[in-house]
């Protein structure tokens, strides 16, 4: 009898079941769909539906031919993805690194923090769609900035025309919308470095670009680790701030594209599910690799170091 | 122990709670139904016999639809139809109808003189807008579910376009009209039957409009550019390509545009294909006419004589206030009625300004078709309606007349033509119904596949890299059966 300790595992397990449930029907299920659907041929055909039939690995191969032209959309729609991703989270990194370490500094003392904080993480909870059309509005050919461009030069600019400034319209409102989210987020891991490691590093005579590069950094690896892999995989899945910039092919010539730009592409007309399966998968496996890479370059560094 | 105590205590008090809701409930129910039941069954039922549930039905024409379904599924693109409806024949005035004044409007005729529909029934309309096929997928998501919807769920008819109206009615989704008391009328436009028709030549729906294409021209610019604002003089100038080429150039000089978008000319092209898109397996052919438009159009985009925007492009339709700089706008009657809303502005608008002539090739651009849905629970209803947007003169009459229409009724267009007391204010009092009544001789339902909404909505877009010159004609090629792979799988592409 004594030996009998009450277990309240059970109750844990109990608690969790309504997320597995949940997750199992609404997460995994659709997932083995999908890699199950892409080895088929199933498409619609006006009102009938194709298929499916089992088509082994026709999907993929049709989505590594390269088109009449000779480029291979997948390649070049990842390449947009990316680059546009860079351009958009290189800045929000550094930006909010730069703004966290001002809210965070004891010197600085900055007053009226709560009310910057909310202001920069404001443009978040906008959704991605309206601000998309808000800055469709602004730069289009008949919008404000025209106006003024016309006013000075004569002649209007047409920004979604244009390869680099449409991917840099993509990027800045990406930039935009999650660079307050980051910023938070790095306040919250700089706050959670213990003061006494400030304290100490100032006693010893270090310098402020030191105690950035010995002390703050190192210790933020965590946070910036799991930002970087966040912001990686939601800018693989950028979608809709290029969809309503840049129109559904990605204009100018498909060169604001992105992967699930082209996944949608799929979906729009006679919806292919196979292909658009296909593709999800590519993705999926695009993802994992990356983040796989950005986990192991940063983590381990990290852990040598503690190690010591 | 405390603990212990307290989470009892406030168990027991969440149980008693929730159960004196639940008492709460049953009790709301049991009062109030045996009320609902007596209102209905006990009082009301000797004296008015029919009036909620319709039991015998004695007089009065709708009753036998009153004896179908009690729900009229409506499924459309936008509310052109939707206003048509409410107030020619549904006579169901707008909630904030009273706004302006109490005494409401000189419309309130024609909600007055609209037939109605039979009581009990309620019209559910659902719009679901056609940007990217996202109107075709929900009709055929719901005409999938039509055998195993409820009753009232089934969807009664929806409207279709010119450009998808052959996916439609060549299936058996759509009912032959003629099922249920709705044949091709001698007023009908022939083409408007055939666009309804399957294989067979079973009609599955009707228009209420004819869509013969003008070219819509700005009266002020004109008379700059050619001397004059008068349709047959413009007509004249601008009777074939090549003069609209010599114009443009024209045009041009003066500091105006010819036309607001690269795809303006698009369907005066597309319209008289000699092929269809694909072939008999399947593969894509582009048919000729669209290589000259696109021959055209690049010849305007590196000429200047057209602005870069697309057919719907915000910078196109700013061109229609009384400040644009372009003369000619391609487009049927509910074009100007319904898309022009910036020519009509009565600030930066320019109402009057505008006039119509047959322009350099005879085209029809949309329509929109009524399609009876296999499986509906409103059969009669649903007939009648077609039949009083087709063969009902007063209806047709207040379409043109009130509208600015182009109804699908030969007997009350010609009577309009003919009227010389007739003119539409917007086009500066120019009868518009006798310069349409000679196009819509011209007009050919021919050659359409199930596929042509995508790619004449499509292939405009696809060549603007190339027009603009930042792309190869091979490399827009290339992009257009890309495109085209990726939306219609069943196509194969060279």
């Amino acid at each position: 009898m004594k030996k009998k300790s009450i277990s309240y595992a059970k109750w844990g397990y109990i608690f969790i079941i309504p997320f597995f449930l949940v997750y199992f029907i609404c997460s995994i299920i659709p997932l083995l769909s999908t890699f199950y659907y892409s080895f088929f041929e199933y498409y619609e055909n006006g009102l009938d539906v194709i298929g499916p039939t089992f088509a082994g690995f026709d999907n993929y191969i049709a989505l590594f031919t390269p088109t009449k032209s000779g480029n291979i959309k997948l390649l070049d729609c990842t390449y947009n993805t990316m680059i546009m991703w860079i351009m958009g989270a290189v800045p929000q990194i550094v930006v909010a690194m730069v703004l966290a370490l001002i809210f965070t500094s004891t010197r600085l003392k900055i007053k009226g923090q709560r009310f910057f904080k909310t202001v920069i993480y404001m443009p978040n909870l906008i959704m991605a769609s309206a601000f998309a059309m808000l800055m469709f509005t602004l730069f289009s050919n008949v919008g404000p900035v025209n106006q003024i461009i016309q006013g000075i030069t004569g002649e209007t600019f047409n920004f979604f025309r244009n390869t680099w400034s449409a991917r840099t319209l993509v990027a800045f409102v990406n930039f935009l919308m999650w660079f307050g989210n980051t910023t938070i987020l790095f306040m919250a891991g700089i706050m959670g470095i213990d003061q006494s490691l400030f304290e100490a590093a100032s006693i010893d005579g270090a310098t402020s670009t030191q105690v950035f590069f010995k002390v703050t950094l190192p210790l933020l690896m965590p946070i910036i680790v799991y930002t970087l892999i966040t912001a990686l995989i939601g800018g693989l899945q950028m979608f809709d701030v290029p969809q309503l910039l840049c129109g559904g092919s990605g204009d100018p010539n498909g060169t604001t594209c992105t992967l699930v730009m082209y996944l949608n592409s799929f979906l729009s007309g006679y919806r292919n599910y196979g292909m658009a399966g296909a593709l999800s998968v590519i993705l999926f496996i695009i993802t994992g690799i990356l983040s796989f890479i950005v986990y192991r370059s940063l983590v381990t560094d990290e852990s040598k170091g503690g190690k010591k | 122990m405390k603990k212990r105590i307290l989470t009892a205590l406030l168990a027991s008090a969440m149980i008693l709670s929730a159960a004196s809701c639940g008492e709460k409930a049953a009790e709301d129910t049991t009062t109030t139904a045996p009320a609902a039941g007596g209102d209905a069954a006990a009082t009301d039922a000797p004296a008015a016999g029919g009036d909620a549930a319709a039991t015998d039905a004695p007089a009065a024409g709708g009753d036998a639809a009153a004896e179908e379904g009690k729900v009229l599924n409506i499924h459309a693109w936008n509310e052109e139809f939707k206003g048509f409806f409410e107030k020619y024949y549904a006579g169901t005035k707008p909630v904030n109808a009273g706004a302006d004044g109490e005494e409401g409007t000189a419309d309130d005729v024609y909600y007055d003189k609209a037939p109605g529909i039979p009581e009990g029934v309620e019209v559910v309309w659902t719009i679901t807008p056609s940007d990217g096929g996202a109107y075709q997928t929900k009709v055929d998501e719901m005409l999938k579910a039509q055998e195993t919807a409820a009753a009232d769920d089934k969807v009664d008819f929806f409207l279709a376009e010119a450009d998808y109206i052959l996916k439609y009615a060549g299936s058996d989704k759509t009912l032959d009209v003629s099922t249920i008391g709705v044949t091709q009328a001698d007023t009908m436009y022939n083409y408007t039957a055939q666009a309804a028709s399957d294989a067979n030549g079973k009609m599955k729906g009707v228009s209420f409009q004819c869509c013969p294409s003008a070219l819509i021209y700005r009266r002020s610019i004109a008379k700059e550019v050619i001397g004059s604002d008068d349709p047959a003089d413009v007509q004249a100038a601008l009777s074939d390509w090549t003069k609209f080429e010599e114009v443009a150039a024209k045009a041009k000089d003066l500091g105006y545009y010819m036309t607001a978008s690269y795809a303006e000319t698009y369907r005066t092209f597309s319209n008289n294909a000699t092929e269809a898109w694909v072939d008999a397996d399947n593969n894509l052919v582009i048919p000729g006419v669209v290589k000259e438009y696109i021959a055209q159009a690049k010849k305007f985009m590196d000429n200047g004589w057209t602005l870069p925007d697309g057919i719907w492009g915000d910078e196109k339709n700013a061109q229609m206030f009384a400040g644009g700089k372009t003369m000619c706008f391609f487009g049927p009657a509910w074009y100007y009625n319904f898309s022009m809303g910036n020519a009509q502005d009565p600030d930066a608008g320019c109402f009057g300004d505008w006039a119509i002539c047959q322009g350099p090739q005879a085209h029809f651009w949309g329509g929109t078709w009524l399609l009876a849905a296999t499986g509906t629970d409103n059969p009669t209803l649903v007939a009648d309606i077609m039949n009083a947007f087709t063969i009902n003169e007063d209806i047709c009459s207040a379409l043109v007349q009130n509208e600015k229409q182009f109804s699908n009724n030969t007997t009350v267009n010609q009577k309009f033509a003919d009227d010389p007391n007739y003119g539409n204010a917007f086009l500066g009092g120019q009868n518009d119904t006798a310069i349409f009544v000679e196009l819509a001789k011209n007009i050919k339902f021919e050659n359409s596949t199930i596929y042509d909404q995508l790619l004449n909505e499509g292939l405009p877009g696809q060549f603007l890299g190339y027009f603009e010159g930042t792309a190869t004609e091979e490399e827009a090629y290339a992009a257009f059966y890309q495109y085209v792979n990726e939306n219609y799988p069943a196509i194969v592409t060279p």
